[in-house]
C-alpha cells in the first residue's frame, strides 16, 4: 500500500501544469462556496439573532382571543401569577410585559395606521435592546409628559423628528376611542424596517392609564438557553392552560424553517459545486487514463491486479480532491477569519434594503465546524464518483492491445 | 521437461468483416533453458502467439500448459497473479513506470508478490549489476538511454523468478551497439542460469544468438530448426 501511495502521489505530478490547473479550479471553486455560503450562514444567523433577541424572543404568551381579533380588551388573565412564575424560575433570563393595541397617528398633515405597543422601558430594553435601537433623540423616560418612540421609516413619513407632537387615537376597555397627544422622544432604527414603519412604543402606564384598565396583552421571554424553549414552554401550558404560549417556531414558523433548512441550503450549494468541479476532475482523469493506457497495459501484464489498478487511480484521484480542497478550506479558514471580525459592509452596494427583510447591512461571514466536516465528507465522495468511470475504463483495458498503443 | 505446450492453437479475430486467422493449429513445445526465437514477417501472428503463451490473450481453440497447468481455462484474476509468478516480460518500447527509480521499477514487481522488504532491495541490486546498472541505480527512466531502459526492463522481467521471460522484439528501438550489449546479457543470463527466453523478432541479431530458431507463416510453424552455440 506505501508504494501504491507513493507511486500515486508522484503520478499526480508527471504534468504538474495539468494537475496545478485543475487542483486551483478546485482550490478556488470551492474557496468560493465555502465563503459564500459563510456569508449566507451569517446572515441568517444574524437574522435569526435579530428575530429572537430583538423582537419575538423565545416564547410569547397571550389571551387566545387576543391573537385573532387584536383587541386591547383581550387581556392576560393570569398575567400576575405568570410574572410571578417567571420571576422565580432560573430558566427565564428575562421577559416583558406589554400592552398592545392597533390605533392611528396623525400629525397635522398625515395619518397612518399602526400598532402600539405599551412598555415598561427597562424591561424592554432587557429583553429587546430597544434602547440600542435609538439613532436620534432618547430612549423612553420614565418622567416627562407621554413620550412616544418611532421608527426610523414611520418618522420619514410621517416628517417627524425628536420633539415632535403626534396623537394617537385608540379604542380603550369599553371599546370607546380615544385620542392623547404624544411628543417624539426618540428615532428608532432596527434591523426590521417594516416594523420600524408599522410600530411604535410608548410607556404601557401612559397607554393603561388612557384605556382605562392595568391590562397586559403580551408577555415576551427570553430564556438562557434557546434549548430549553420547548420544555419551557410545555411547563408554562401546563400551568396556565386558558393562555395561548407559543415558541419563536410557532410565532415566525418562517423563521424556523429558515433555521432548519440553513445548513441543507448551503449543503446544496456545495453540492452543486463539487459536481462541476467533479466533472472537470473526471476529465482530467480519463485523459490520465488515455495517456497512459500503454503503461497500464503493462502494469496488468507484469501481474498488477484490478483492485491494485483501481486504487491507484482512486489514490490519484484523491491526492488531487483532497490537495485542492485543502487549499480552499485553508483559504476559506483564513478569509472568513479576516471578515468575521469586523464584517463586510454591503450598505454601498445597496444593503440597506436587507433591513426590509430583517437582515442586517453588515454582514459576518461565519460558519459552524460540522460545516467543514460535511465538506470533507462531500470532498471525498467527490473524490470517488470522480475516480471510478476512469479506473473502471483502466481495468476494461486489454493488457495485450494497451502495451502496443502509440 | 517442457515449460510451454501449446495444442492446436487457433486464433481468429473478428474485427473486420472477413475474420482473420492470426494462428492456425500451433502445436509447439518449449524445454527449460531454451533461447527461442520466434521470427516471421509482419501479420505472420508472432506477436499474436506471444500473448497467447504470455496469458495476455486467449486463444479460439486450442491449449496451452505452462509446467502443465492450462492456462486457457484460467479467470483472468487468477490468469493476472499466474502471470505475476510465472512470466517475465520485456517490451519493445522498455515500458517502465517512469515516476519511478531504476530499482524501485524492479522491486515493484517484487513488491507485488509480497517480497520481504530487504530481499527485495538486495535482488533489485544484484540484478541491476548483472545488466551492468548499479551506478544508474536511482535513476529515473527519462534519464536512461534506450539501451539502459532496457536492460532495466531485463532485469524487471528476472526480479520475480519467472520460469520463462517472453521479450516481444526488445532489439527493435535500439542501436547496433545497445542491442549486443542486451544480447549479451540475455545470452549470458540464459547460459548461466539456465533461464528459458522466447523472442519474437525480426532482428537477425537476435536470430544469431538464439539456439532454436522458429518460423511462423500466416500464423503456422512454417520452420523449426535448432542450433548448436
Amino acid at each position: 500500500m506505501k508504494t501504491l501511495l507513493i507511486v500515486s502521489w508522484r503520478n499526480v505530478w508527471r504534468n504538474k501544469s495539468r494537475s496545478i490547473t485543475i487542483l486551483l479550479a478546485i482550490a478556488f471553486g470551492l474557496w468560493g462556496g465555502i465563503f459564500s455560503s459563510s456569508l449566507s450562514a451569517g446572515m441568517m444567523k444574524q437574522r435569526f439573532y435579530n428575530s429572537i433577541e430583538k423582537q419575538i424572543s423565545h416564547i410569547q404568551i397571550h389571551d387566545p382571543r387576543f391573537t385573532r381579533d387584536d383587541d386591547i380588551r383581550f387581556s392576560i388573565a393570569d398575567a400576575p401569577a405568570i410574572i410571578k412564575t417567571l420571576r422565580s424560575d432560573s430558566v427565564v433570563k428575562t421577559f416583558s410585559a406589554r400592552t398592545c393595541c392597533n390605533g392611528m397617528i396623525a400629525t397635522a398633515t398625515l395619518t397612518k395606521g399602526i400598532r402600539i405597543y405599551g412598555i415598561n422601558p427597562a424591561q424592554e430594553n432587557l429583553t429587546t435592546q430597544l434602547a440600542h435601537a435609538v439613532i436620534d433623540g432618547h430612549y423612553l423616560s420614565v418622567t416627562g409628559r407621554n413620550p412616544v418612540l418611532v421608527g426610523k421609516q414611520l418618522a420619514d413619513k410621517m416628517k417627524l423628528n425628536p420633539g415632535s407632537r403626534v396623537i394617537l387615537t385608540f379604542t380603550d376597555c369599553h371599546g370607546e376611542i380615544i385620542s392623547a397627544s404624544f411628543r417624539v422622544e426618540g428615532i428608532l432604527r432596527t434591523s426590521n424596517s417594516m416594523l420600524d414603519e408599522t410600530q411604535l412604543y410608548i410607556r404601557q402606564t401612559d397607554l393603561q392609564q388612557l384605556a382605562g384598565f392595568r391590562a397586559v396583552n403580551e408577555i415576551a421571554i427570553l430564556l438562557n438557553n434557546i434549548n430549553q424553549v420547548n420544555a419551557f414552554a410545555d411547563q408554562l401550558r401546563s400551568k396556565f392552560e386558558d393562555e395561548e404560549i407559543r415558541t419563536w417556531g410557532q410565532i415566525s414558523p418562517d423563521l424556523l424553517y429558515m433555521n432548519e433548512m440553513a445548513g441543507v441550503t448551503l449543503m446544496v450549494l456545495m453540492v452543486i459545486i463539487m459536481l462541476a468541479l467533479a466533472f472537470g476532475l473526471l476529465n482530467t482523469m480519463l485523459m490520465t487514463v488515455f495517456e497512459r493506457t500503454r503503461e497500464l497495459g503493462m502494469l496488468m501484464a507484469i501481474g498488477m491486479n484490478k483492485s491494485k489498478l483501481f486504487t491507484m487511480i482512486l489514490l490519484e484521484t484523491t491526492y488531487i480532491t483532497v490537495s485542492g480542497s485543502l487549499a480552499g478550506m485553508l483559504l476559506s479558514g483564513v478569509t472568513i477569519l479576516l471578515t468575521s471580525r469586523h464584517g463586510i459592509d454591503f450598505s454601498s452596494v445597496g444593503g440597506d434594503s436587507l433591513s426590509e427583510y430583517g437582515y442586517d447591512a453588515i454582514v459576518y461571514p461565519t460558519l459552524y465546524p460540522e460545516f467543514f466536516v460535511n465538506i470533507i465528507i462531500l470532498v471525498l465522495i467527490t473524490s470517488f464518483v470522480s475516480a471510478v468511470y476512469p479506473a473502471l475504463k483502466a481495468l476494461r483495458l486489454k493488457p495485450s492491445e494497451a502495451i502496443r498503443k502509440d | 521437461m517442457n515449460i510451454i505446450s501449446t495444442y492446436d492453437l487457433v486464433k481468429i479475430y473478428n474485427h473486420s468483416v472477413v475474420p482473420v486467422k492470426a494462428l492456425n493449429q500451433v502445436n509447439l513445445e518449449i524445454e527449460q533453458g531454451e533461447f527461442t526465437a520466434i521470427v516471421g514477417p509482419s501479420g505472420s501472428g508472432k506477436t499474436t502467439l506471444l500473448n497467447m503463451l504470455g496469458g495476455l490473450d486467449k486463444p479460439t481453440t486450442g491449449s496451452i500448459l505452462i509446467d502443465g497447468t492450462d492456462i486457457t481455462a484460467m479467470k483472468e484474476s487468477r490468469l493476472i497473479d499466474f502471470r505475476l509468478r510465472n512470466i517475465g516480460f520485456v517490451f519493445q518500447s522498455y515500458n517502465l513506470i517512469p515516476v519511478m527509480t531504476a530499482v524501485e521499477n524492479i522491486s515493484f514487481i517484487m513488491l507485488l508478490q509480497k517480497f520481504p522488504k530487504q530481499q527485495m532491495e538486495k535482488r533489485a541490486m544484484e540484478l541491476l549489476a548483472q545488466v551492468g546498472l548499479t551506478d544508474k541505480a536511482n535513476d529515473r527512466p527519462n534519464k536512461l538511454s534506450g539501451g539502459q531502459q532496457q536492460r532495466v526492463a531485463v532485469a524487471r522481467a528476472l526480479a520475480s523468478n519467472p520460469r520463462f521471460v517472453l521479450a516481444d522484439e526488445p532489439t527493435a528501438n535500439l542501436d547496433t551497439q545497445s542491442a549486443f550489449n542486451l544480447l549479451d546479457i540475455m545470452q549470458k543470463l540464459n547460459r548461466d542460469e539456465n533461464i528459458t527466453l522466447l523472442f519474437s523478432t525480426h532482428d537477425q541479431r537476435v536470430i544469431d544468438r538464439a539456439r532454436r530458431v522458429i518460423t511462423l507463416v500466416d500464423g503456422s510453424i512454417a520452420a523449426d530448426e535448432k542450433f548448436d552455440r
